[in-house]
């Protein structure tokens, strides 16, 4: 266990080193959350609520989303193509540990980072500006926690699957690229689910996308009643347990394609 | 004339290695199209629940959509400087560009092509089209030129702009995740920029003038009169912020530490 | 007739953070930074003439590099002159280059995914070859660097011997006068090793191409270059003929004995106490060496000495390498 938190460690130490990185990113985030702030009031223009959200919901829905994504968000499927095709991953093969665990810990470091140094003083910053409600209920914080740490895992573990697709396919990124794409429409990220038509709505819950963004959006927004919070948690859990097969499948068929061509 | 003929045998080196991974073709395309249909759905969606915004028609943002669609496409053919960073300063590739007789930052534009992005383009124009026809817009004669004009102004402001951020590593030691973040901002330029505050206003008018690839050039076919005058500074903002971005990068050039130090 | 390269109190400076231990550290890291300026070359000035061959050597990190690419144009030096083939290369960039060839041996000038021929193509566009002169001058290049073969398989699928008489091929394309070598060598075994010194050889005396080679193969240097230049922690420690570095440094004659019985080096040293000599053992092969003088009857007295007290199994008397010269240099730090 020792060497995973060190990883997560590391990956912070490797974040704070990069610190015109850091002061522009959290003025970019508040650029972008204000930009959806002010396109968000037109379009509810003199409405009171939609789909039993009101405009003070919606904006804090929003904000809470993209800081939400700055801890959920990482790279690793990019990172691991590269350092599949680069022949780099037979090397990590013979260290002794899991390579997905250790690619899961780094995302949680850089996760982590982004939580304490982006997201916790973007979103302070952010609500100066805009009016932005917090609960103050402690249960709501707690289920969000709860949740977020659950919506990091069920995006890993899309990034660990469109990773190891390197392994079978030549390039993968426009698979890659078109994955970001889709979860940002569909887990919730740019508008709330709860605005599409009831059809597509009903596809969303065979899928496990919205357990990464719509779910503790909603929880921290207080859009969910108690009832709705528990089950969207639980739902959470389920789709990490379930993702977790097709994962090692994957993995157990890579590694044998490993050994089979040298990498 | 040299670096229209080095274009032409780029291009054509270009579709050779292209051809040779077609699946891979049709995964790229199908990801735009993705891609593009996103947003288009974001519109929709939004406006299953209101009529205008601020003032504005579904249909007019659909079709301020469908432009922007265009000059990006364009910019994503030929500007794919995101990993500029990593891929010419970390692992030292810039040694080689420079030395070569060719300007450093055409040599990196005639790398880094990705002609496929072009598919964006039609995209934009059946957009464009659908959105005209329900709104029943006319054309006149000079609109193509206009059009052409706006286009190439737009190309220049992405452009510009994101040479801007590449330079940045010329000077700092940083891993630019702001790239992907640039990307974003860059989509603001699509919504009428009138329902902004002051702020973000001016930051997307004069500093990251995305509304000169989107809204404001749009706005001329939509006969929006009150917005004429940034209409034609489209090109003026432009050239400026290409010139300006090209002079920053031959300064960055001469800082250029190499790869290693 | 003029200099290829004429270099003035040329200096290159870079600052480099350095960061501190630690969480806590990174934290003051973000904040603040220290700063520290190195000075990677320290005003140093030479001169080559049109047609030379010169080895530009030096340890990892000694400056080499950094001066080769402000040659290149690739740096901009903090300070001092640089004229290289009557041009100012950072200055004059593009046209400057049109004038050089450059290879580097760990970076590859040629593109990954295409046909090595599409490589060449491309490149006659880029420095603007007419087709005979090409035909002409490439024809040449590419049969006595026995490329033909080559010419269509793409990049990646080359080896790295292979890859390398290609990049040289590639960096030939415009005959420029003058040619950097950066470890043009790395990596390879000895007879790509020989075919390239035989074609470097070659175009020098045909075309009167200059070039100018860095390498941790000193063997490149001895079977190419008449003159060095050495480098040390940014400055020139030695630049003249490799003959006269072998003469001032190669005095001392080295005699390596084997025995048949187990011998302890201080017995050694003890019965030569007499004589200069200095002992080393290699441990493993048990082999012995005496450095000694120049003196007529040094190797001589030494071997007397050695054969009246221990039983030989084998002797060799050796002349001192230009390895070991250079490692002397680089223990002293000064020529």
């Amino acid at each position: 266990m020792d060497k995973y938190i060190e990883m997560i460690r590391i990956r912070f130490l490797m974040m704070l080193a990069y610190r015109t990185n850091y002061y522009t990113g959290i003025l970019i985030y508040s650029i972008n959350i204000g930009a959806y702030y002010f396109l968000w009031k037109a379009i509810y223009g003199g409405k009171e609520t939609i789909e039993g959200l009101s405009v003070l919901q919606m904006t804090t829905y929003v904000a809470v989303a993209w800081m939400a994504r700055a801890f959920y968000f990482n790279n690793i499927d990019r990172e691991m193509a590269m350092e599949i095709k680069e022949g780099k991953v037979a090397v990590e093969l013979i260290r002794p540990y899991n390579y997905l665990t250790m690619k899961t810990m780094q995302g949680l470091g850089e996760g982590i980072f982004r939580l304490f140094f982006f997201s916790v003083p973007g979103m302070l910053i952010v609500s100066l500006i805009f009016p932005i409600r917090f609960s103050a209920d402690i249960y709501t914080w707690a289920l969000f926690s709860v949740s977020i740490v659950l919506s990091f895992l069920i995006n890993t573990q899309i990034n660990l699957l469109t990773g190891m697709t390197t392994f079978f396919l030549f390039n993968n990124t426009g698979l890659i690229r078109a994955k970001r794409v889709i979860i940002d429409l569909f887990s919730g990220l740019l508008l709330p689910l709860s605005f599409f038509s009831q059809g597509i709505q009903e596809v969303f819950k065979f899928l496990p996308f919205q357990g990464i963004s719509y779910v503790p959006s909603m929880i921290f927004t207080n859009g969910f009643s108690f009832s709705e919070t528990m089950q969207a948690i639980m739902l959470q859990g389920m789709w990490v347990l379930i993702l977790i097969v097709p994962i090692q499948a994957l993995w157990i068929l890579a590694k044998k394609m490993l050994v089979i061509q040298g990498g | 004339m040299f670096y229209l003929q080095m274009l032409a045998q780029y291009i054509g080196q270009y579709l050779k290695t292209r051809l040779q991974y077609r699946s891979d073709l049709v995964v790229e395309l199908v990801s735009d199209l993705l891609f593009q249909g996103v947003n288009l759905i974001f519109i929709i969606v939004v406006f299953g629940h209101t009529d205008f915004l601020n003032g504005w028609s579904r249909d007019e943002i659909i079709f301020i959509y469908g432009f922007f669609l265009v000059p990006f496409a364009l910019f994503s053919s030929f500007f794919n400087i995101w990993d500029f960073n990593e891929r010419y300063i970390v692992k030292g590739e810039l040694d080689r560009i420079l030395t070569r007789p060719i300007h450093s930052l055409f040599q990196i534009v005639l790398e880094r092509m990705e002609l496929e992005s072009l598919f964006g383009a039609i995209t934009g124009f059946v957009v464009m089209a659908y959105a005209g026809a329900r709104l029943g817009l006319s054309i006149n004669w000079y609109d193509p030129i206009l059009f052409l004009i706006f286009v190439i102004g737009g190309v220049l402001v992405y452009a510009g702009v994101f040479i801007l951020i590449a330079c940045i590593s010329f000077w700092a030691d940083a891993r630019t995740s702001i790239m992907p973040m640039m990307y974003n901002i860059g989509n603001y330029g699509r919504y009428p920029v009138d329902i902004y505050n002051t702020v973000i206003r001016f930051v997307l008018t004069w500093i990251l003038p995305f509304a000169f690839v989107g809204v404001y050039p749009a706005a001329f076919f939509l006969r929006r009169e009150e917005w004429y005058v940034y209409s034609f500074l489209t090109p003026v903002i432009g050239v400026v912020f290409f010139a300006i971005s090209v002079f920053v990068w031959n300064e960055g050039v001469k800082r250029y530490r190499g790869a290693g130090n | 007739m003029k200099n290829a390269i004429e270099v003035h109190g040329l200096r290159k400076e870079f600052k480099s953070y350095s960061s501190r231990s630690g969480l806590k550290g990174a934290f003051r890291d973000l904040f603040s930074r220290n700063y520290k300026v190195l000075r990677a070359v320290n005003d140093i000035s030479f001169s080559v003439k049109q047609g030379e061959m010169v080895g530009y050597i030096g340890e990892n990190g000694a400056g080499k590099s950094t001066t080769i690419k402000m040659l290149t144009g690739i740096l901009t030096p903090s300070s001092g002159d640089v004229v290289v083939n009557g041009m100012n290369p950072h200055k004059e960039r593009e046209a400057f280059v049109q004038t050089i060839g450059v290879v580097f041996g760990q970076r590859s000038q040629l593109w990954w995914d295409i046909a090595v021929q599409e490589s060449f193509r491309l490149l006659k566009k880029v420095y603007k070859v007419s087709d005979e002169e090409y035909d002409r001058h490439m024809g040449h290049v590419i049969r006595t660097l026995d490329i033909e073969p080559l010419l269509d398989k793409p990049v990646r699928k080359l080896s790295l011997g292979q890859r390398m008489r290609c990049e040289l091929a590639a960096a030939l394309i415009h005959n420029p006068p003058l040619l950097f070598l950066d470890e043009p060598t790395i990596g390879l075994d000895v007879l790509v090793k020989l075919k390239i010194r035989d074609f470097l050889k070659e175009i020098n005396e045909k075309y009167n191409t200059t070039i100018l080679l860095t390498t941790h193969d000193l063997t490149d240097i001895e079977a190419l270059c008449d003159r060095v230049v050495m480098l040390d922690e940014g400055n020139i420690i030695y630049d003249g003929a490799l003959k006269n570095l072998k003469e001032t440094w190669g005095e001392g004659k080295e005699v390596q004995f084997q025995f048949l019985e187990r011998v302890e080096l201080s017995a050694l040293e003890k019965v030569t106490q007499e004589l200069h000599v200095k002992w080393e053992l290699e441990e493993k092969e048990q082999h012995f060496t005496a450095y000694t003088t120049d003196e007529a009857n040094a190797v001589s007295d030494l071997i007397g000495a050695v054969i009246s007290s221990f039983q030989i199994k084998d002797v060799k008397i050796m002349e001192v390498s230009t390895e070991e010269i250079i490692r002397k240099i680089y223990e002293k730090g000064e020529v």
